[in-house]
């Protein structure tokens, strides 16, 4: 009998396990969010816009070949665009709205691959107009083909912020400053992980030198510590840090600028998996709390897999591969999956996951936020921006006793409003970690509804459909 | 050996064990009170209910409940210090009939409202619509209203509560703390909590649905049963209604609170102990509210919740020594939090001070299920 299988994201890991599974026969459901598919990294412009000119060749030319790859599958996969998964059940019931209805879906398996947004640190001014996630930036940049800023000061960890710096600066933008938290010879001095990624390397060299030809001021151990404008950004204050994260007093520099794009690394969006009961596990060097997965993607809820950067963050190469491998043990019988017939079928995308997953380990460290760096955020600063928490509500809070993150939520609201916690989930907990030592933090509960739909689309709901 | 010992031992701080706690400290008897509970902070029923409160009722009883409840509300600022504010609302309530039965119910008990100084007011269709212009005409025949009435932060409560207990030497609160074993001997009780052993001379259970298993090792009873409850949450929104709502027949209750959520909570016949959000409550909720309030149906949900409170076999709570003398129940079937100023006052009567005269506590003692002398509430005694 034919599997059912619902894909949730269209990213490179999902469209991945989509194709894999639909060219083994399975009847494939895929669900995303946006208008078209491609995830954040393949973010496909409107189709009046033509694709992007920005991107690196190579990163060109792995979007080009895996939407191929969808394509040459896509009359046999139920794609279904702006879908909006609001909920996941431990009983494998996926509830999705669509605009004014919605959906009850049971599918013999369900893949997750719901990728990362990105985390924030609050500091003094962050949710100034004109600043931005680095990633936020250039999804403006990718959608609608202009310029979020006309003259910008990107900052963060990873590679993120130099990509866009670079990209910012191919569209025509003018780049003040990129301050790194950490110096790139971190990365570069490890030859065997250069190596392993060389292909990564490689674009990320090209990105380089386009900032280094538009003489761009490069800041190494230094982040932005102020962001200065009332109705809309004017300057941002960066400064020097240490090691430890902590600003060197005395070296700070003020920069006029109308866009700040930062990142500071990612968090999984994991909330369905939470939410379903899965077993999640947290490790802040790959997006915080992640469900527990074997390499086949097998979380602690029988049908339920994850794929890609939802299952630890480790880029687009990873995602894609393990999407395909995943996408596999979603579509055979369970008890075949990992047998040797699969795995034989699977040598090449199981070769090509360990080799990005090495560099991807061995890079790890570029992205770590040190401890001290949350110490940017200061008693003052918003801390979760739905309801309006300071950092101070929050100490006050862990002052009193409430010492885990749903007892915080209680007290002051924070993670209660429109973003469930989306956007401050993971700096209320390192912030407790910081002022009240609570850790290893428990994750708040998740609830129902990932995303608001209308009462009126519950009501439209189609009945529940068993495969 | 001597453990560590306690006057009271309190279980359960939800809004009647934290109530009870703070009022028996203000007693200033001396008495070393430990409160525990299993759960964190706020994480049971009280701490997931719709947050309103009425003195329109038909009992005596549970009018003068309410009524010295709703004295202590307007006053609790002050006598907890809490300057933060408990966000009390008093934009009233609105108690809403879908049927001649049920009107002809709110009209027979206006009588005893009134008589004992509530309020209140009885609406024909067109005056409810008007005072909430979203309702559904939809079988509406009419409502009664009291402009007094209204909403507490159930958060705000217990937080209060929690910190005027802890400001207090004498009294200790402890979350995470679960009792495994309860016992008596030598007239007094030994206590197996998560963390160690304490004796203690008297318990006060606040456990609602969980005080049947604490009691029963000891051969005591008390009636009272899990009541599952699911609610939903809105996106904030200009003002739709301003009175909290109640529909005896559709078994929902509205609040709009100040930021401009709107919280549903939902009765729906089911068993269980679980607080998680059922795959299709939604689906049998949306329909209700809109028929309820139309205008719903473009509001955007938030999120859900699951709250499970309790219920026993008269709807009345059970507040009194059981069986087992120096062990107390507090039981609040399903109205903990808008009776729990005026319950802890009496449960600090009756542990600390040992005084049983209040009229009320007579009524609703544990034995009246012995006995067979059941209390009946006409508003929650519908068909």
């Amino acid at each position: 009998m034919q599997r059912s299988i619902v894909v949730v994201g269209a990213g490179p890991a999902g469209l991945a396990a989509a194709t894999e599974a639909a060219t083994r026969g399975a009847h494939v459901t895929l669900l995303d969010e946006a208008a078209r598919p491609g995830g954040q990294i393949y973010r496909q412009a409107h189709s009046a816009l033509g694709d992007s000119e920005y991107a690196e060749a190579g990163e060109r030319a792995r979007k080009h070949d895996i939407l191929a790859r969808f394509q040459s599958v896509a009359s046999r996969v139920d794609y279904r665009p702006d879908a909006n998964v609001y909920a996941l059940f431990g009983n494998g019931e996926l509830h999705v709205a669509y605009g004014a209805g919605s959906e009850v879906l049971r599918p013999d398996a369900i893949v997750l691959a719901t990728g990362v947004r990105e985390m924030a640190i609050p500091f003094p001014g962050w949710t100034t107009p004109g600043v931005m996630f680095a990633g936020g930036a250039q999804a403006v940049l990718k959608s609608q083909r202009v310029l979020p800023g006309k003259r910008a000061v990107i900052a963060g960890c990873g590679p993120l912020p130099i990509v866009v710096a670079a990209q910012l600066l191919r569209a025509g933008g003018d780049v003040a400053a990129l301050a790194s938290l950490r110096p790139l010879r971190e990365m570069l001095g490890n030859p065997r992980a250069l190596w392993q990624g060389r292909q990564i390397v490689y674009e990320g060299l090209r990105y380089l030198r386009t900032i280094r030809r538009a003489g761009v001021a490069q800041l190494s151990a230094h982040v932005p510590i102020r962001a200065i404008g009332t109705e809309r950004l004017e300057a941002v204050v960066l400064a020097r840090v240490d090691a430890g994260g902590h600003v060197v007093p005395g070296a700070e520099r003020e920069i006029a600028c109308d866009l700040l794009a930062v990142n500071y690394g990612f968090a999984a969006n994991s909330e369905l998996a939470a939410m379903a009961g899965a077993e999640l596990r947290f490790d802040a060097d790959r997006g915080g709390w992640l469900p527990a997965s074997d390499e086949f993607g097998r979380t602690s809820i029988s049908g339920l897999f994850v794929a890609g950067d939802v299952a630890a963050v480790r880029g687009a190469l990873v995602a894609e591969a393990e999407g395909q491998i995943v996408g596999a043990a979603a579509a055979v019988p369970p008890k075949s999956i990992g047998d040797a017939t699969m795995t034989a079928a699977l040598r090449t995308a199981l070769g090509r996951r360990q080799r990005h997953q090495a560099f991807q380990t061995a890079v790890r460290t570029t992205l770590r936020v040190p401890r001290g760096l949350w110490n940017l955020t200061t008693d003052d600063t918003v801390v979760c921006r739905c309801e309006n928490v300071k950092l101070r509500d929050i100490r006050s809070a862990l002052d009193a006793g409430h010492s885990s993150l749903n007892a915080v939520k209680r007290n002051v609201r924070s993670g209660m409003g429109w973003c469930g916690g989306r956007t401050c989930l993971r700096a209320v907990a390192a912030l407790s970690e910081l002022h009240a030592g609570i850790a290893p933090p428990v994750i708040m509960t998740p609830r129902p509804m990932v995303r608001p739909i209308t009462f009126g689309a519950v009501v439209a709901q189609k009945k529940a459909v068993d495969a | 050996m001597s453990l560590p010992a306690v006057d009271v031992l309190i279980v359960g701080a939800g809004a009647y064990g934290l109530s009870s706690a703070w009022w028996m400290a203000k007693r200033q008897s001396g008495a070393r009170i430990l409160v525990v509970d299993e759960g964190e902070f706020a994480s049971g029923a009280s701490g997931r209910n719709g947050a309103g409160f009425r003195m329109q009722w038909g009992l005596e009883l549970n009018i003068r409940l309410c009524q010295e409840s709703l004295r202590f509300f307007e006053t609790a600022v002050d006598q907890l210090d809490y300057p933060q504010g408990l966000e009390l609302k008093q934009d009233g309530y609105l108690v809403l009939a879908h049927s001649d039965k049920a009107f002809a119910t709110l009209d027979s008990v206006l009588p005893t409202q009134h008589r004992l100084g509530v309020p209140s007011e009885l609406l024909d269709a067109d005056e409810c619509v008007r005072m909430v212009p979203g309702l559904g005409r939809n079988r509406l025949v009419g409502g009664s209203f009291c402009g007094k009435d209204g909403s507490i932060s159930p958060f705000r409560l217990l937080d209060a509560l929690l910190r005027a207990c802890r400001r207090d030497p004498n009294v200790e609160v402890r979350y995470r703390t679960r009792v495994e074993r309860l016992e008596k001997s030598n007239g007094s009780f030994q206590v197996s909590l998560t963390g160690g052993p304490v004796e203690a001379k008297r318990v006060l259970l606040c456990t609602d649905w969980a005080v049947p298993q604490l009691l029963a090792p000891l051969g005591a009873e008390v009636p009272v049963v899990s009541l599952p409850k699911e609610a939903i949450v809105t996106v904030p929104r200009a003002q739709m209604v301003k009175p909290i709502l109640v529909s005896l027949e559709h078994h929902i209750s509205v609040n709009q609170v100040d930021r401009g959520s709107i919280v549903f909570v939902v009765a729906r016949p089911r068993e269980g102990t679980s607080i998680e959000s059922t795959p299709d409550f939604l689906a049998y909720a949306a329909p209700k509210i809109t028929d309820l309030l139309p205008p719903m149906a473009d509001v955007p949900i938030l999120r859900t919740w699951g709250g499970v409170s309790s219920v026993t076999p008269d709807m009345q709570p059970i507040l009194g020594e059981t069986e087992v003398e120096g062990l107390y129940v507090a039981v609040s079937s399903f109205r903990g939090l808008m009776t729990s100023p005026a319950v802890g006052r009496m449960m600090a009567d009756l542990v600390i001070d040992n005084d049983t005269n209040d009229p009320i506590l007579a009524q609703l003692g544990p034995r009246r299920f012995k006995t067979g002398e059941l209390i009946v509430e006409p508003l929650l005694n519908q068909a």
